[in-house]
């Protein structure tokens, strides 16, 4: 069993770490910054899916992500003076494969259908996935951001100093 | 400033005149270049908080003082030496060359240089001018491949099986491939945004409609996630969490608008494949 949980865990970081390379090729991120964003992407999907396994932390997505944008935020702020690069270079790109892009076209979709749906069951069901999904979208994102820029508040001075 | 005696006082008054000229010029030049520096970092995706630490630190190697106004479409930058009664503003308009995290790393760097370096105005100017015009974004072909191999990484995370990345992978490399031939072209990105999910989406419901693989229902899902707006999404947070909150609802909105368009997108190709929205 903990064979395969320790396979998964790689198995998530590493298609996070590709996932961070392409998303971060879309925003023209300087090539030397690949590696460390693959890196730091990897460690903080790795960490979102170990706290919310049954088996481990069984966390809740929003407090996991808000973890796991913590430890890729103190991983920025520590790498980003290695590679010349300013911290939200290194962990924008590692931040965007945890973005719950399913729940926010999933809001949108559902508040498509509270209007295409008249009667009132139907209209009710597709305003609660409305919510639901609007919601959870809206406080993960919350919850990454203030993990990931806690670590920036702290080390301010590290953080600002990277491109010097 | 101390004068000769000879002058007459009409003469000191007119040296009195062209320093306070000379200081000015050179105040609306620094202000002029503030300006611009901030608002080409603006467009490049930069978060508030970097904009005004960035412009504050070049400021201060200047010797002047700073008061920075950023404004979701426009930033305006006043400087000026002890009495703030003769300030000088320059406004701008938010330069629209998309996000770019390599601009961003040069002109963080060039605000070292001026603060640290003690860079000239002039030379300042001169390296933002190589800066605007040397930074080019990465190859097309290259974002192209490597989005598609991110998306198809993506439906993986999700739980997709091999069948379900390979599809992700072909309708990304269609959709995106759309998507760059329409803002090549100079369409409205909202438009261009809708026909590339809705390129992509028609494409990996062929997974569903064919029933290749056990998680058809994941690549279409995820097919069109690649064009979900991260990063204007982690600003607006970011700015709300500086209190830049103007800028942070506007970033946001931003956002909502695009991501609303790909879910028009997605749903527009069920719709006309006959397949069930949930």
């Amino acid at each position: 069993m903990w064979n395969d949980i320790f396979v998964n865990i790689f198995e998530d970081g590493f298609f996070a770490a590709i996932a961070a390379i392409g998303f971060s090729s879309i925003s023209n991120t300087p090539r030397r910054a690949y590696l460390t964003c693959a890196v730091i992407a990897a460690i903080g999907h790795a960490i979102r899916y170990v706290l919310t396994l049954p088996e481990l932390g069984s966390l809740h997505i929003i407090p996991a992500s808000a973890a796991a944008s913590f430890a890729i935020g103190l991983c920025a702020v520590l790498l980003a003076p290695r590679i010349k690069c300013p911290a939200e270079v290194c962990f924008f790109p590692a931040l965007l494969p945890m973005i719950p892009g399913m729940y926010a076209y999933r809001t949108i979709e559902a508040l498509l259908s509270c209007l295409y749906h008249t009667q009132e069951d139907m209209f009710s069901h597709y305003f609660y996935l409305f919510a639901f999904n609007g919601l959870t979208c809206a406080f993960i994102i919350l919850g990454m951001v203030v993990g990931a820029t806690i670590p920036v508040f702290i080390l301010k001075k590290l953080s600002f100093t990277a491109t010097r | 400033m101390r004068f000769p005696e000879l002058l007459t006082n009409g003469m000191k008054q007119r040296i009195v005149d062209m320093g306070d000229c000379e200081d000015h010029s050179a105040l609306r030049k620094t202000a002029a270049f503030l300006a611009d520096y901030a608002s080409l970092l603006l467009g490049c995706g930069s978060t508030c908080i970097r904009i005004e630490k960035n412009t504050r630190r070049m400021a201060e190697a200047f010797g002047v003082d700073l008061g920075i106004f950023i404004m979701p479409d426009h930033v305006a930058v006043s400087v000026w030496r002890g009495d703030c009664a003769h300030a000088e503003t320059a406004q701008r308009k938010t330069v629209s060359c998309g996000i770019s995290f390599d601009l961003n790393t040069r002109l963080s760097r060039l605000s070292w240089k001026v603060a640290d370096n003690g860079l000239s105005l002039h030379a300042a100017l001169e390296c933002f001018e190589r800066i605007k015009t040397m930074t080019k974004p990465t190859g097309k072909w290259e974002v192209l491949i490597l989005t598609s191999f991110a998306n198809a990484a993506f439906c993986r995370l999700f739980g997709g099986d091999w069948y379900a990345m390979l599809i992700v992978f072909l309708s990304t490399l269609a959709g995106f491939r759309l998507k760059q031939i329409m803002l090549e072209d100079g369409r409205d990105v909202r438009l261009t945004f809708l026909c590339a999910s809705f390129f992509s989406a028609s494409i990996s419901a062929g997974g569903h409609i064919f029933n290749i693989g056990s998680t058809p229902e994941l690549a279409l899902g995820t097919s069109v996630l690649f064009l979900i707006p991260g990063v204007p999404y982690i600003n607006s947070v970011s700015d709300l969490i500086y209190r830049h909150y103007l800028c942070a609802f506007s970033r946001f909105l931003d956002a909502a608008v695009l991501t609303a368009c790909l879910s028009a997108g997605l749903c527009a190709g069920m719709l006309i494949l006959g397949l069930k929205w949930f």
